[in-house]
């Protein structure tokens, strides 16, 4: 199904803030912002919850370790063991520096994988930008003309307040 | 109120720039014809590489006795080489990490290339562990994978088995971190691109960034955390590098104080290794108001702090031998500042400890050529000192019967210089391609020290 | 890869179509590419081997009825040794061996345990002696003018030669070296009497003949008696390097060591006297560097002072003053004469008047059928100088008009370079014996290439009584002939050498025993003994003759120039050993230089010289005719201030080939210097005159050169003390080698031993040792750094050689090396330690932590493993090794020789490039045991499992086995109070222990005196 959209484009980071909190007052929905950058105070503004990925973050660090903790002993006390330099078969205090990497490893590499699968950053998907040069030095915030609430010309009176260089309606697919 | 602060402090970036001018500022160059004094650096080092090459192809297919090696004196350049690369690796991960964690925005318009810079020397530092192995080929054999010989792992207890997951995790998360920062700057190329091949090129390897703001409040985490992870790492890394020669018996190698020292001394040389780039980029670039003498000025501070604390391990180090009543310890320091070497640890002293104390001044910080040569010796200085604590340490342990000298052959000289030659094309393909500024960053950070943005519809 | 062109020499065979077995072999290995020798090609190899023996065992009686020590002949089990008791053919000595036969090829020599004066040593030169048999540029045919030919025809033409010869009375001379088979000898004879004008000049190139002629002065008959050092409790040697070259060394070692027991508080006190530090030098409990002049007087003077306690007033007149001072003099007459009947007084001088005073002494202190045997003499080295300066006389005179020489090569090893070239070459006919193209071979018009020993039969009575078989244990390569078999040839009676041997025996040996009464069973018996005791020749003595002893009253060491003395090392000896690369690569004893001869100067001298290790110095004889000479300096403490010595036995045509021995890359040098020769030929300085050969009467004036020509030498740093300004306090002298004095070991056998208390370990043991654990104590107060322990190493671990550029690099790969410190001593002398090192195999091993990939690993018998095909070659291991044992490959060590590969030893990998190895406490000799027992279903009992260097050490130094068995002779040598482990703070805990030096000197021990 296909959504009405109205597309406000700002110049810079101050008058997106002023327009996003005052399209929030007014219970528009923002369906979603865009920006050159990272700005920040926007995810408050917006109502964005906190990301859960220190959680996800957090398991496979642990995970990671256990698992190489494992492994070693395993290695060297029980599958082979072998005497090196009268050392015990279970050392394990030397086996505390690779868990460790390991441990980084997997971390590490489970935060990105997992940001990309929650931002659904993939090689090859096709680009949608809701105006040109978001990724330069426009600010684009869009909302859904949904319920009654919705006033094109109260929104288009706000935004031009603050500043808009171009506001547009787009009739779009599932942007997101 | 933050920003009331910042006000107070002169701009991050010079030259009152407006958002659309730092996308050009940076991505023009990309966009223009390599400049002749690029083409004439590129030509310099890839001709070194190519000397490098031929040098690690000679060795390998002839063996490591083509190099000064014997059997008192088992590691020398080569192992030199990897600690000092890995050194110049740390600095990467310390700016755009630990400099985040600390909020210094500073950091942002060098943190792009000094990840490039470690990446790089990874890459160098990689190279030497396994072509110091007498079979190079069976190389791969320190890293424990399911095989069909019957039981048969790997050492755990082997500093070198830590140094492969060491090594190799830190490259990876490196890679990674930088990939992520680079992410919306590949878009901003993609989106302003006109030749096509550039268009797809960006278009793939951007995965699709637009801007949306869920985006990047993810990534922003995402930073956050691989910052917060790479921090450790780093410190781990070059402690466990450390270890290879702490945990063993060897006098002069022997040394809890390792870890520390080597660490200080990776954040020391790495800096250095930046300062030496940055200000070769900035001329190369023309970027001189995105790293500014306040760059400069800042990363000369942090050489200062770290050659102090290298300089005190340095003492320590004599006061513990000394103090320790092994008269083995004793000697094997003595005979580093007094014996046949004496030059080489000389060397390392003066580079890393008495020449770096002109950065005290601020007219020295603040003159750019002053600065450019004290980072050379820094680095000079930094790599004696890996060769004096491996070399000097051998040469004349326990058994004096066992007491040899040193002299490295021309297979060696030749591969040190083909990882520069490596090193230097990389960074040199790197300043073409890819921005050296992390533009989305830069952005950010526009507004600091700069008057309130109403000001301008005013 | 640089490797591919790489040749221990060129083989000559390959060129000349050589005898079939080369190509067979060559053939057989070559297949799979010339680097490649991997184990199949070696079974392969083996295999033909075993065929050619089968074969041969049944073409020839001798190999057949051969009888191997340790099982039947009918059983050769592949993969089994057997052993074959035969003689060294290593020098005129005649030690006991035994032959390992491998698959039908000699892999090793061991010394025989049970022969009677050998006792089971064997030395470094005898040892690498196999090599020569596999020597693929060794004649393998008769040669005419060079080129071959068939080995009657040969025959044919001499014998018309030597019938003209007869007809016009022409001279006939057979100029050998020391002959000692009876049998040889008697053949000779008969040749000799068939001709009018035929003699036998008998020299050694290192001669003694002033010796025997002393013995004919003093006792009317030209002897060299038998030195019975085990019943010495003093000695007092002048110059004789008893334990290194001197006429006997193993046999003199065993006996040496026997009278030097501390165990049973039995040592004897050993004083020695000579202008070079020798072997023997190093073991003296006091030793005095003397010119080689002022020995006569120092004997003038002893003679005086023993004389005097003997009650006996020589009135003669006042010598020049004592070299040594007096006061050391008189106690030393004072022990003499103390241990009358057990003292023994040595002089290796080539002055006859020397050696009379010697006797004189003996004479005095009734050493005479006590320590000295007149009536059992030694018939080695019966050289005799006088006749062949006659000789050479007749030589130059053009008098002889046929020269056969066998076992020596007087174009190389006598003075008179050039000219006597000439001469020899000018000798109707000129026939050598030479196994080898040497130098005078080149000149020979006949080559009638002598068989290796280990290919023929022989005998050998080396000292009167004691006759030993030598028998075959390989068929000839060739188509050589034993000197034996020829003479009986040209005796009209051509038989085989089995037989030859066979009646010889039956006529001369079995008559002089009463034990058999069968010839067969006492043949039998001989051959699988090796030898047999028989009564001995009876030698009449006359009483001492006074009328001979003359006082030497003025000294003739000149005052303003030095003396050249010219030695032979334990590796060349005269240089008949210049064709065998181990002995080349064998770092000398004191020295440890490899590869080359130099000229050695006392600090002191090199000093004001202004001279520094490897600064080519010229050497300016006042003698005319003599080429000038210019050789690379050595700094050698404990020489003589105005001595300079200088090796024989180098720069010999035979060592041409090892132009490019070892690696070949880049950087490579040469092994051979300007002359493509390894070292320098200095026979020219020897004299011929008076009757005697001189070593040491030439004087030299030294000038710097300003060249430089660094040694390949294996140890730099020569003190245990670090340098002065390098040590914060203390003595800086580490304990490495911890030693006392006899005084100070007498009150307390622990005394300079550091106290060496178990340190606690950090981690819980998780490994009992429940069954054997190996190890090993060396006697360093036993060991005289001979170093045929490097070599039996070397032989028995397939070691290869790298040469000279390589150990100049330090990469000399032997698993077990003698380290040698020296040390200030009393009278400012210098006293030497010598200690043997090798993997100490640790039960904490560092080297073991720090491996990545489990390459080196510890084995339940509480060995240190090296698993080759594991090693990646990171060398941490050798770098965290406190001892340095490990030896890495730092490239592919060439194979190529194919013939000389069949000497490797199958049980043992070898090694490819880029792997550590080391010292394995000879694993394959341990499994063989272990096997053995288990075959037998027994325990392995003490002693089955040795290894090699314990095996051959003529000094019995090692004792290695199992320390779990309280009963093994190790583990009692283990709790011996003399017993300390190197570095033993570090708790590596080494399974090697070493037994602390004791010098015999009465003041108590300076605590670690090594500095």
């Amino acid at each position: 199904m296909s959504k009405r959209l109205f597309v406000g484009v700002f110049e810079n980071e101050q008058d997106t803030l002023k327009a996003v909190r005052a399209s929030r007052q007014r219970g528009f929905k923002i369906v979603d912002v865009y920006a050159p950058y990272a700005v920040h105070g926007l995810e408050e503004a917006m109502g964005l919850g906190p990301s859960r990925l220190p959680w996800i973050v957090f398991a496979l660090g642990l995970l990671g370790a256990g698992l190489k903790v494992w492994f070693e002993f395993w290695t060297t006390a029980i599958d082979w063991p072998v005497n090196v330099g009268g050392k015990p078969f279970n050392s394990l205090p030397a086996f505390v520096p690779v868990t460790f990497e390991v441990m980084v490893l997997f971390a590490a590499v489970g935060a990105v994988l997992s940001f990309f699968f929650v931002c659904r950053l993939f090689p090859g998907k096709s680009t949608v930008l809701p105006v040109s040069r978001v990724t330069d030095d426009r600010f684009a915030i869009v909302l859904e003309e949904t319920d009654s609430r919705f006033e094109a010309s109260e929104v288009q009176r706000i935004f031009e307040g603050l500043y808009a260089v171009h506001l547009e309606e787009q009739i779009a697919a599932e942007v997101d | 109120m933050a920003d009331a602060v910042l006000t107070l402090r002169p701009p991050l970036i010079e030259g009152d720039k407006s958002i659309a001018q730092v996308t050009h500022d940076v991505c023009a160059p990309m966009e223009a014809r390599p400049s002749r004094l690029w083409w004439l650096a590129l030509a310099a080092s890839s001709s070194l590489l190519l000397l490098g090459v031929l040098a690690i192809g000679y060795q390998v297919a002839v063996g490591v006795g083509t190099w000064g090696l014997n059997r008192t004196i088992g590691w020398a350049f080569d192992i030199t080489n990897f600690v000092f690369w890995i050194g110049i690796g740390h600095a990467g991960t310390l700016i755009s990490a630990i400099l985040f964690l600390f909020r210094q925005r500073w950091r942002t318009s060098v943190n792009r290339a000094a990840e490039a810079m470690t990446i790089f020397a990874v890459m160098c530092a990689g190279i030497f562990p396994i072509i110091h192995t007498g079979r190079p080929w069976f190389a791969y054999w320190l890293f424990p994978y399911p095989n069909t010989r019957g039981s048969l792992w790997v050492n755990f207890r082997s500093p070198l088995v830590w140094d492969c997951f060491a090594i190799s995790t830190y490259f990876t998360v490196s890679a990674m971190f930088w990939f992520i920062g680079l992410l919306p700057d590949l878009a901003t190329i993609r989106d302003r691109a006109t030749a096509k091949w550039r268009r797809t090129l960006a278009g793939i390897l951007s995965l699709g960034w637009n801007g949306s703001y869920r985006a990047w409040q993810r990534y922003e985490v995402v930073y956050l955390m691989l910052a917060g992870l790479g921090t450790p790492l780093v410190i781990s890394v070059h402690t466990i590098v450390s270890w290879d020669f702490a945990t063993s018996v060897l006098p002069g190698w022997h040394a809890t104080l390792f870890p520390p020292y080597f660490v200080a001394g990776a954040i020391f040389s790495g800096m250095a290794m930046v300062l030496t780039l940055m200000i070769i980029a900035r001329k190369l670039m023309r970027l001189e108001d995105y790293i500014t003498l306040r760059h400069i000025d800042r990363m000369a501070k942090l050489v200062i702090l770290t050659s102090c604390i290298v300089g005190l391990s340095y003492a320590t180090e004599f006061f513990i031998a000394l103090y320790s009543g092994s008269s083995y310890e004793q000697f094997v320091f003595l005979n580093r500042a007094l014996g046949p070497m004496f030059w080489a640890y000389w060397t390392m002293v003066s580079c890393n400890l008495l020449i770096p104390q002109l950065l005290w001044f601020r007219r020295i910080r603040a003159y750019v050529p002053a600065v450019f040569v004290i980072s050379i010796f820094v680095n000079i200085g930094m790599w004696f000192e890996r060769f004096v604590i491996i070399v000097t340490s051998l040469s004349r342990d326990f058994l004096p019967s066992n007491w040899f000298h040193y002299a490295p052959t021309r297979i060696e000289i030749a591969t040190l210089l083909g990882s520069f030659g490596l090193f230097f094309t990389l960074f040199l393909l790197f300043c073409r391609f890819v921005p050296v500024i992390a533009v989305a960053e830069v952005k950010g950070v526009l507004k600091y020290g700069r008057p309130h943005a109403e000001a301008i519809h005013e | 890869m640089s490797s591919g062109n790489k040749h221990y020499w060129k083989a000559l065979e390959e060129k000349e179509g050589g005898p079939e077995f080369l190509k067979d072999a060559a053939r057989d290995l070559v297949e799979r590419g010339p680097r490649h020798f991997g184990r199949r090609d070696f079974l392969k190899a083996a295999g033909f081997t075993v065929g050619t023996a089968f074969a041969t065992g049944c073409r020839r009686a001798p190999l057949q009825k051969a009888i191997p020590l340790l099982s039947q002949p009918e059983e050769i089990v592949p993969g089994r040794c057997l052993f074959y008791a035969s003689t060294c053919g290593g020098c005129s000595a005649g030690c006991g061996l035994l032959a390992k036969v491998r698959d039908g090829r000699p892999i090793k020599l061991e010394g025989n345990p049970e022969h009677p004066f050998s006792n089971g040593g064997l030395c470094a030169t005898g040892q690498a002696s196999i090599l020569g048999l596999y020597d693929s540029q060794r004649l393998q045919h008769p040669l005419k003018q060079g080129n071959k030919i068939s080995r009657d025809a040969a025959d044919r033409e001499i014998l018309a030669r030597l019938a003209s010869i007869r007809s016009q009375h022409g001279a006939v001379r057979f100029l050998t070296g020391t002959i000692t088979s009876p049998s040889v000898l008697a053949a000779l004879e008969e040749v000799l009497k068939s001709l009018p004008d035929a003699r036998h000049v008998v020299y050694d190139p290192v001669s003694n003949s002033a010796l025997l002629d002393a013995y004919a002065q003093t006792h009317g008959t030209r002897l060299l008696p038998r030195f019975h050092f085990e019943s010495a409790g003093v000695i007092a040697s002048f110059d004789a390097d008893f334990l290194g070259t001197w006429i006997s060394p193993v046999e003199y070692t065993a006996a040496y060591r026997a009278g030097r027991n501390l165990e049973e508080r039995r040592v004897s006190y050993h004083v020695q006297f000579e202008p070079r530090m020798s072997v023997t030098g190093t073991k003296a409990d006091q030793r005095f560097a003397v010119a080689p002049g002022d020995f006569g007087v120092l004997l003038t003077h002893l003679t005086g002072l023993v004389a005097k306690r003997a009650g006996i007033s020589l009135n003669w007149a006042e010598p020049d003053a004592s070299p040594v001072p007096m006061s050391f003099l008189e106690g030393l007459a004072e022990q003499l004469w103390h241990a009358r009947g057990r003292s023994l007084v040595l002089c290796g001088s080539q002055a006859i008047e020397e050696q009379v005073l010697a006797n004189y002494l003996n004479h005095l202190l009734g050493s005479y059928g006590t320590t000295i045997d007149l009536e059992r003499p030694s018939l080695q080295m019966q050289g005799n100088d006088q006749d062949l300066e006659s000789l050479v006389r007749e030589l130059h005179a053009g008098k002889v008009h046929a020269l056969f020489v066998y076992g020596v090569n007087p174009a190389f090893d006598l003075p008179g370079g050039d000219e006597l070239r000439g001469v020899l070459s000018r000798v109707p006919l000129l026939v050598s014996f030479s196994q080898r193209m040497d130098e005078t071979a080149f000149l020979a018009g006949y080559v009638l290439p002598e068989p290796h020993f280990l290919e023929s039969w022989n005998d050998t009575e080396a000292v009167n009584g004691v006759a030993s078989i030598s028998q075959p244990t390989v068929h000839p390569f060739g188509e050589t002939r034993s000197l034996l078999e020829t003479l009986s040839a040209w005796n009209g009676k051509s038989k085989s050498g089995y037989e030859l041997l066979r009646e010889s025996w039956r006529a001369r040996v079995f008559p002089r025993q009463k034990k058999e009464s069968n010839f067969d069973a006492f043949w039998d018996r001989s051959v699988h003994d090796g030898y047999t005791e028989v009564e001995a020749a009876v030698f009449k003595t006359k009483p001492f003759d006074l009328r001979a002893v003359q006082p030497i009253l003025r000294s003739s060491a000149a005052l303003d120039k030095f003396a050249l003395v010219l030695y032979p090392t334990v590796s060349m000896l005269d240089g008949r050993n210049a064709y065998n690369p181990w002995l080349h690569e064998l770092p000398d004893p004191i020295s440890k230089v490899t590869w080359d001869n130099y000229a050695s100067l006392s600090p002191a001298a090199a000093k004001k010289l202004g001279v520094n290790n490897g600064d080519v110095i010229h050497l300016d004889a006042s003698r005319t005719g003599l080429r000038t000479l210019e050789l690379p300096a050595y700094i050698q403490p404990g020489q003589h201030d105005r001595v300079v010595g200088v090796a024989l036995g180098y720069g010999s045509k035979l060592s041409a080939r090892f132009a490019k021995v070892g690696p070949q890359w880049i950087d490579a040098l040469l092994s051979v210097g300007d002359n493509g020769l390894v070292g320098q030929n200095v026979a020219s300085y020897l004299e011929l005159k008076n009757g005697v050969l001189h070593y040491s009467s030439t004087q030299v004036t030294l000038s710097r050169t300003g060249k430089q020509r660094e040694l390949a030498c294996t140890q730099i740093h020569n003190t245990l003390t670090v340098p002065e300004h390098l040590r914060p306090g203390g003595s800086g002298a580490r304990p490495i080698v911890q030693e006392t004095t006899l005084a100070a070991f007498l009150k307390d056998p622990q005394s300079g031993v550091e106290d060496d208390e178990e340190k606690e370990d950090l981690w819980p043991t998780d490994h009992p040792y429940t069954g054997p654990r190996w190890g090993m104590v060396i006697d360093l107060n036993a060991c005289t750094g001979c170093s045929s322990c490097v070599i039996a190493c070397q032989i028995e671990n397939n070691i290869p050689v790298v040469g000279r550029d390589e150990v100049r690099r330090n990469r000399e790969m032997h698993w077990m090396r003698i380290d040698r410190y020296y040390s200030e001593s009393d009278h400012g002398q210098v006293d030497v330690a010598h200690q043997p090192l090798m993997c100490q195999q640790c039960e904490n091993a560092p080297c073991e932590t720090v491996c990545p990939v489990l390459a080196t690993v510890h084995s339940e018998d509480g060995l240190n493993q090296q698993v080759y095909n594991r090693c990646v070659g990171t060398r941490y291991c050798a770098n965290n090794c406190p001892y340095k044992g490990r030896r890495f490959n730092w490239f592919n060590y060439s194979h190529d020789d194919q013939l000389q590969n069949l000497v490797l030893n199958p049980d043992v990998t070898v090694r490819s490039r880029g792997v550590m190895e080391k010292c394995t406490f000879c694993v394959q000799r341990i499994q063989e045991a272990k096997i053995e027992a288990k075959r037998r279903g027994e325990k392995v009992v003490d002693g089955a499992a040795q290894t090699a260097c314990q095996q051959s050490c003529p000094a019995h130094a090692i004792y290695f086995g199992d320390l779990n068995d309280p009963s093994s002779r190790v583990s009692k040598m283990m709790q011996n109070p003399r017993r300390y482990r190197v570095l033993e703070e570090l708790n590596v805990r080494p399974a090697v222990g070493y037994l602390t030096v004791v010098r015999n000197r009465d003041q108590e021990s300076k605590e670690e005196q090594h500095g």
